[in-house]
């Protein structure tokens, strides 16, 4: 197996943050539909050589002599992390196919490594037009799927299920440019300075308890129709969401944005509206109670009701009183 | 024959309409942002959000003045409705309410330096101020710093009982505001009452 290039090393070191631009709610693993348990396991085994020594395990008991240990640290995975990844249950040979059987692995075999096209081509395609239209537009010299979506990592939304999961994983994908000076010079034009990702988002109320329990996505993306993948035209400060109440209201777009892929669950619990939204979070203004609210503007009403009856009484008793006299 | 009892201090004046002010901003903040829909526009969120924090923090400061104050001054000892006969105090101040001021009965309790408060006034503003203020502060405090919170309480997120504590809270303070408003309509005329918070003066 050949060490993996430079360039595919950066996407990694990038992308161990994690994924969520091409791990929406309701992606499916479409590219290995109908692989047999036996053939899972056969592949199991089959990553296990390639773990030998490309994991820290391996590392540190490498199973043969004369191996460049400096490259190799470059070029570990962990087969814990890689066996809850939405590709677990395909062999490493799938994507580094051609030039990996033997070691050491073929001088050029990184360029034959599989890109994500050539499983995921129907949905690339409709990615393709979105992306166009994205702020990272620019840079599609630079980047490509893997820069923000970790192929060994990776879990779509209605796999990892607790949306905290996804959103730490999808969040960690955008800050770990964006609120590095570093990754961000790697990628963006030169000159171009990294805007303060606290100072961007000062308008915002509690700005990083925002990040933990939404996505940068849910407001950095057009709102598509229910059902349909979370787009990739990421937008910018101008055009991204800014209204507050298209989350904090009773008709939420979390629903169809980071809880779309728990539509189907109960939404009504103990009355609350929203409730699947607040099995995770208190979202002021969505995660509401319509009858506590009823019983509330009830008292309220009463008690307005009842001084105004007694201020009238007053007026009506005053009255009574000068005539009589 | 008209009497003037200067009642209520400068300290206590000024803190009493720097709360009610506070309270006012507080309730229009905070109803903007518990029935937040695109249908009813009162504050805009974020700017009620920053609003209600800073209006909040406040609060709690007038609150800590308040309870100081209180303990130097001793007017704390104005709440506590003094033995013997509260129970019938009680009940011929709530008959009076009920029907004598229909009648134009004379007030049951003529305010005093020394009992500025009828029986009923004393026991409602002390359970306003030292039982439902503190929850109404904690809970807003633990909003402000949801890690207060507990994590999660009965599968839902833990700051839902924190958010409905705060609210229950703010409604009966709010229901008390408005039976407050109105029986500063009984004194002597409709206005007195209310000039006597203004000058601390009150007029028999």
């Amino acid at each position: 197996m050949k060490p993996l290039s430079g360039r595919w090393m950066l996407w990694l070191a990038v992308l161990f943050l994690g994924t969520g631009m091409l791990s929406p709610a309701g992606a499916q693993d479409k590219a290995a539909p109908g692989i047999s348990a036996e053939q899972v396991e056969r592949n199991r085994k089959a990553n296990q050589e390639c773990f030998a020594c490309h994991s820290e395990a391996g590392l540190h008991k490498l199973p043969k002599e004369g191996l460049d240990v400096k490259k190799l640290r470059s070029l570990l995975q962990s087969p814990e992390v890689f066996g809850q990844s939405d590709h677990q249950r395909l062999a490493c040979t799938k994507c580094h196919n051609e030039g990996y059987d033997e070691h050491p692995h073929e001088a050029n075999a990184r360029e034959s490594t599989s890109t994500c096209t050539d499983c995921h081509s129907k949905k690339a395609n409709l990615i393709e037009k979105q992306f166009e239209k994205s702020v990272h537009a620019d840079l599609a010299d630079k980047i490509s799927c893997p820069t923000c979506h970790n192929p060994h990592l990776m879990r779509v939304a209605d796999k990892l299920i607790d949306p905290r999961k996804i959103v730490a994983q999808d969040n960690r994908v955008c800050l770990g440019c964006h609120d590095s000076d570093e990754q961000f010079a790697r990628f963006a034009p030169d000159k171009k300075q990294r805007p303060l990702i606290d100072d961007v988002h000062h308008w915002l109320p509690n700005t990083r308890l925002h990040w933990k329990a939404v996505r940068c996505v849910d407001c950095h993306t057009p709102l598509v129709p229910a059902g349909e993948m979370i787009s990739h035209q990421i937008l910018g400060k101008e055009k991204a969401e800014k209204n507050c109440l298209s989350c904090h209201s009773a008709d939420s777009q979390l629903k169809t944005r980071l809880y779309r892929h728990l539509a189907k669950e109960e939404q009504q619990k103990l009355g609350f509206t929203n409730s699947i939204i607040l099995s995770n979070a208190y979202v002021l203004g969505a995660t509401r109670h319509p009858l506590l609210d009823t019983l509330v503007l009830g008292a309220f009403a009463a008690m307005l009701l009842g001084l105004l009856a007694h201020g009238l009484g007053r007026i009506v008793a005053r009255i009574l009183q000068r005539r009589k006299k | 024959m008209a009497h003037r009892e200067y009642l209520f201090p400068l300290w206590l004046r000024l803190w009493h309409w720097t709360n009610a002010l506070l309270i006012l901003t507080l309730a229009v903040t905070g109803l903007s942002l518990h029935f937040a829909d695109p249908a009813l526009p009162l504050v805009e969120f974020s700017l009620a959000v920053r609003i209600h924090n800073i209006a909040g923090v406040a609060l709690i400061a007038a609150y800590a003045f308040f309870v100081v104050a209180n303990i130097v001054t001793g007017n704390w000892w104005q709440y506590i409705p003094k033995p013997p006969g509260i129970v019938g105090r009680a009940i011929e101040q709530a008959k009076w309410y009920a029907f004598g001021i229909f009648r134009d009965d004379p007030h049951p309790h003529t305010p005093s330096k020394e009992v500025n408060f009828n029986v009923l006034q004393a026991l409602t503003y002390w359970n306003v101020m030292y039982l439902l203020m503190p929850v109404l502060v904690l809970s807003g405090l633990a909003y402000l710093y949801p890690e207060l919170a507990p994590e999660r309480v009965m599968g839902f997120d833990g700051l839902l009982v924190v958010a409905i504590i705060h609210y229950l809270a703010a409604v009966a303070v709010l229901l008390f505001l408005l039976s407050h408003i109105y029986l500063c309509t009984t004194g002597k005329t409709v206005w007195s009452m209310f000039r006597m918070m203004i000058t601390g003066w009150h007029e028999h």
